[in-house]
């Protein structure tokens, strides 16, 4: 039921991101109209301090944040399972040190991270901001990922394949990963969700995707700016946000349950 | 008697756990400050430059590095501000030219409120809801209150509170000493930004533990054997959740902190988060570091906390689980 | 039960924060006033950040000062004598001057201020501007500055040696001057708190007690003024002064003296390229920009300096290059580019007008084939890269004259000046500053400089687009806020009338 719900709402969205590639209302950049027109018929949303429509500048930047988040996460993803694999499953030295590393990291505020990233690849641009959050990612997931890693190893399938003679990367990838979906699905999204958050945040403190293209997070950034004078302007772009994360949620605790029933 | 033994020699590895917490805890902290030196060593943007502005010739910009003893070796300059952390000289900041310490004060102060504050609320509102929340059928709302980012939710209130009904001004923090009671409604406004996500969290982490507690074997002994079930309820499940419970709010507290960030730009609140982000904007490393080792320590002081009330619900529960399953 | 326990906490505070906003009246003896951005070093010869110019303008003093008409006029000297070559200037000691600390200021503590700014002890410390002094020595009650050679500008620049006590304690903490205000508290991303100087030299203050809030959100700012917490805010948008109750608060606007421009990299590809740098500038409708991104204030330029300047500004360069899409596209073809070009422009960030400025420029660029991507950076980031570094395509900022000099807005083009950040290289240039430079006699100065002008236009050195407005929302009531041809806010002349 829950599962279904956020399907069909992440749907929903992907659809409107992917219509809005090829199809906005009117340009997303355009300076169309009245500065701070009041939504109605021509400007659904409204318009913002360019007299540009916000509704083709949500549907361009739903696909924005779509993109950042879910590259962001794979690369947490991947490098997470990398790092919580080989820990988890050969545990002693190599794992006390990471574990230590990613704690620190962990500590370290995640805009300083992202801070620093961004000024190494060179500041601007969204690949810059996609790498930053996809490392500030890894330590989350190398977390899960180690602790279901270190729970499964001495299960008697493990075992069994270490006597038929699997080396350890064929047991590593081959045996064990495909045992961790279960907390891997919906930590994919939890990461998800974060991602969508953190890279708003960013754009708060001024370090986000660049302007005019626009993600969601920037536009309530800058929406805040103009609360009093267009109010209309931070809650819809707030509200699409509230909605893509209400809807990957919700496939993420369906799916929990899902694997849960399945077990 | 033999219960008893148990629980002490559980006490004594418990406490040894949260012993080498509290031992980890400065490897972790000189951890961050290297990390967060290095950082600042591969980062464009010059303090000196930063200080000096667009006015300043090259070697004014050079003679500062010099003062500033930014031209020195990078261990060199790591090994003595590690020795000025460790007796208490946290450096003078670059922009403000004042010592960190008299700088931070009061920043420390109104974030540690932040955060108590919304910590308070999240533990006060989420505990009694997350108990009556195992007959909910649904948990669709709380999904909906968990997908409400921080920000989000502080610009609404900004909007109702602050523009519609005028009842404090955004950005306007009023003086924590002087004009305490504004300032209190002010943070109070910033920690529900905090609160509405965890809440949803803490609620939904505490129906799951509480749901399946009551599936378990004893609890339902108990209720055939004709206790009540609101009874059983109380006596035992709450008990039993209330561990994880404990480490869940832990591990909230600790990220508090670090999401106070943003909350703390949104509404305007001067605290520590704030602080750090105009910092890394003007390269003032030593404020930058004196925040970050403070954060450090704050997210390891959360994780021991919750450990040692844990260590002190735990044995009691299990002697107590032991007699009701007996 | 839990909900009702929550609500009636909610309402108790909501009653608390209700009671505690009636407290927030309008005092007659105080005024507050809203700053965007936070001070840094309060020490005279440290503070960096123009905010904080700005304001400590009403704590510190020069020997000379600027009024509100662009003159410079004694302040804790009372008498400017130049020798007959040009190189000697003896300035009187006022009779009366005390700083705010209560003693008399003596030659030896001007001595001492100017030693600070020039001697190089303190590296943060030294004013390029005053490299010109040969030696400075006290003689009685005057102080004699001997200069190495004949300046026009020399006076400009002393007015920035801010007068300080030769034994003062720390000045970042407890800032001490003559100005007719005094500091009392600081607290750091807060505010700052001034009194009036009872025994100020000049006309005293009209306001007992001067509060400046930092608020760096921008809405808080407007909140604020509606709110009835603040007072005077400058440097606003006209998105916020949109918001403003017209009942209560007078909008006045003067210019914010500073060349906004989009600053081409002269060393970069394209825009090595005259052609390309034309093309640039034919593409530019600076008034469709300023309707844009400014809700039609700002005064267009044409080239580096601002109508304040009065003499040394030449009108007639605004209109050099009119709006012109289909030449723009022609001389980027006639330049190898018959496709339009691509373009990064950097921006800082921090800087709202510049990044709307750019955003309505790369969207009006499209007209004429360029197509332009912009790239945000911090603050520090963007000194280190664009400004010292000169890594960079374009960028759009403000260039200022922090001394009401043209020579600050023009001498950076040289291309042997150390802030030429544009890499502007031209011979022409380069000989007419070099003249200028020298020239003792004020009208022939003031014609090189005009020249200056017309070769940065005719040249396309950079596409510039306008003097910002400065919109100052004031509350009704307040008086007496004057305009400088400077980034200044004198709070001196402010007071409350019925």
């Amino acid at each position: 039921m829950k599962l279904k719900a956020g399907l069909i709402i992440t749907a929903f969205l992907l659809i409107v991101a992917l219509v809005g590639l090829f199809w906005t209302p009117y340009s997303p950049t355009a300076m169309v109209s009245a500065r701070f027109t009041k939504p109605c018929a021509e400007h659904l949303f409204g318009t913002d301090n360019f007299g540009r429509d916000i509704l083709s500048r949500a549907m361009k930047g739903l696909g924005t944040t779509f993109v950042i988040a879910f590259t962001t996460v794979l690369i947490g993803a991947v490098a997470g399972t990398l790092v919580g694999s080989v820990t988890g499953y050969y545990g002693g030295m190599t794992d006390h040190i990471l574990m230590r590393f990613n704690d620190a990291v962990t500590a370290f505020p995640t805009f300083l991270l992202a801070l620093l990233i961004v000024s190494l690849v060179g500041p601007g641009g969204r690949y810059s901001v996609i790498l930053a959050l996809g490392l500030v990612f890894i330590p989350g997931f190398a977390r899960v990922m180690r602790s279901e890693y270190a729970s499964l190893r001495n299960r008697n399938f493990v075992t069994n394949a270490r006597l038929m003679g699997a080396g350890d990367a064929r047991i590593l990838f081959i045996y064990l990963l495909p045992n961790t979906v279960r907390v891997f699905l919906p930590a994919f999204t939890i990461g998800f969700n974060n991602a969508v958050l953190a890279e708003a945040g960013l754009s708060f403190l001024g370090i986000g995707v660049t302007p005019p293209d626009a993600s969601l997070g920037y536009m309530l950034a800058e929406a805040q700016g103009m609360l009093a004078a267009a109010p209309w302007y931070a809650l819809f772009t707030g509200a699409v946000i509230v909605l893509l994360v209400f809807g990957v949620g919700l496939i993420g605790e369906g799916l929990q349950n899902f694997m849960g029933e399945v077990e | 008697m033999s219960l008893l033994c148990v629980g002490n020699s559980e006490d004594k590895t418990a406490l040894k756990a949260v012993l080498k917490k509290l031992l980890v805890l400065p490897v972790t902290m000189i951890l961050v400050s290297f990390l967060t030196f290095a950082a600042f060593e591969a980062v464009s943007g010059d303090p000196a430059r930063t200080m000096l502005g667009t006015e300043a010739t090259e070697e004014q910009v050079q003679s500062l590095r010099q003062e500033l003893g930014l031209d020195r070796p990078f261990a060199q300059r790591y090994f003595r501000w590690l020795g000025g952390f460790f007796s208490g000289d946290l450096g003078i900041s670059y922009s403000y030219r004042q010592p960190v310490r008299d700088l931070i004060g009061s920043k420390l102060l109104i974030t540690l409120l932040l955060s108590l504050i919304s910590f308070t609320l999240i533990t006060v509102v989420s505990l009694p809801l997350g108990v009556i929340s195992y007959r909910w059928k649904t948990t669709v709302f709380n999904q909906l209150f968990m997908a409400f980012p921080p920000f989000f939710t502080g610009i609404l209130i900004s909007w109702v509170f602050g523009i519609i009904f005028r009842l404090f001004t955004p950005g306007a923090f009023p003086d924590i000493y002087t004009d305490t009671g504004r300032a209190l409604v002010h943070l109070f406004f910033g920690s529900i930004c905090l609160a509405v996500p965890r809440i949803a969290m803490t609620v939904r982490m505490l129906r799951s533990t509480v749901v399946s507690e009551m599936n378990k074997a004893y609890v339902r002994t108990a209720i055939s054997r004709g206790n009540d079930r609101q009874g059983v309820l109380k006596r035992h499940v709450l008990k039993n959740s209330l561990v994880s419970a404990v480490s869940f709010l832990g591990q909230t507290l600790a990220e508090l902190v670090g999401a106070g960030i943003v909350v703390e730009q949104v509404l305007g609140i001067p605290g520590l988060g704030r602080f750090l982000v105009t910092s890394i904007l003007h390269r003032d490393y030593p404020v930058i570091q004196a925040i970050v080792v403070i954060l450090a320590l704050w997210v390891g002081l959360a994780g021991v906390l919750a450990d040692l009330i844990n260590q002190a619900i735990d044995p009691r529960l299990r002697i107590r689980q032991g007699v009701v399953s007996a | 039960m839990e909900k009702k326990v929550f609500v009636v906490l909610l309402l108790a505070l909501l009653l608390l924060a209700s009671c505690a906003k009636k407290s927030s009246q309008v005092p007659s003896d105080e005024v507050r006033i809203g700053v965007s951005q936070d001070f840094d070093s309060l020490d005279p010869h440290h503070m960096t950040a123009a905010g904080t110019k700005e304001i400590m303008f009403n704590v510190y003093e020069g020997l000379v000062k600027p009024d509100s008409s662009g003159n410079i006029v004694p302040a804790v000297a009372s008498q400017v004598s130049r020798s007959e070559d040009g190189k000697t200037y003896t300035f009187t000691i006022r009779d009366n001057v005390k700083f705010h600390n209560g003693r008399a200021v003596t030659a030896q503590d001007v001595v001492y201020s100017i030693n600070r700014r020039t001697d190089g002890k303190d590296s943060a410390a030294k004013l390029a501007a005053l490299n010109v002094i040969q030696g400075v020595s006290a003689q009685g009650n005057s102080v004699v500055i001997e200069l190495k050679e004949a300046s026009n500008e020399f006076l400009a620049a002393i007015m920035n040696a801010y007068i300080i006590p030769g034994d003062h304690g720390d000045l970042e903490t407890n800032p001490v001057g003559t100005g007719p205000y005094r500091f009392v508290s600081r607290s750091v991303q807060d505010s700052l708190v001034l009194e009036r100087f009872e025994d100020y030299w000049g006309t005293k203050a009209g306001i007992k007690k001067v509060t400046f809030r930092i608020l760096e959100n921008a809405e808080a700012l407007v909140l604020g003024l509606q709110s009835g917490a603040l007072d005077l805010v400058a440097h606003l948008s006209s998105d916020q002064t949109v918001q403003l109750d017209s009942k209560a608060f007078t909008i006045e606007e003067g210019s914010m003296n500073l060349v906004q421009a989009l600053y081409l990299n002269n060393k970069a590809k394209p825009f090595d390229n005259v052609l390309v740098r034309k093309a640039l500038c034919y593409a530019t409708d600076k008034r469709k920009i300023i309707e844009l991104a400014f809700d039609g204030y700002g005064i267009p330029l044409g080239t580096s300096m601002f109508p304040s300047f009065g003499k040394y500004y030449v009108d007639e360069l605004t209109d050099y290059y009119s709006y012109d899409p289909q030449k723009a596209k022609d001389l980027l073809a006639q330049a190898g580019y018959p496709d339009g070009i691509d373009i990064t422009i950097t921006v800082p960030g921090n800087y709202t007008p510049h990044v709307n400025a750019a955003t309505a420029m790369t969207e009006l660029f499209r007209q004429a084939g360029i197509r332009a991507t912009i790239r945000l950076m911090d603050w520090g980031t963007w000194l280190e890269e664009v400004y010292s570094n000169r890594n960079f395509q374009c960028t759009v900022t403000g260039v200022t004259s922090d001394n009401m000099t043209a020579r600050k807005l023009l001498e950076r083009f040289g291309s042997k000046t150390g802030n030429n950040f544009t890499n502007y290289s031209n011979e022409d240039y380069d000989r007419i500053l070099a003249q200028a430079l020298a020239e003792p006699d004020d009208a022939k100065q003031t014609a090189l400089y005009r020249e200056l002008e017309k070769n940065l236009t005719e040249n396309a050195a950079n596409v510039y687009i306008q003097d910002m407005a400065d919109l100052v929302a004031v509350r009704n009531g307040l008086k007496g806020l004057t305009f400088y041809p400077l980034y200044v806010l004198d709070v001196s002349a402010l007071r409350w009338e019925q």
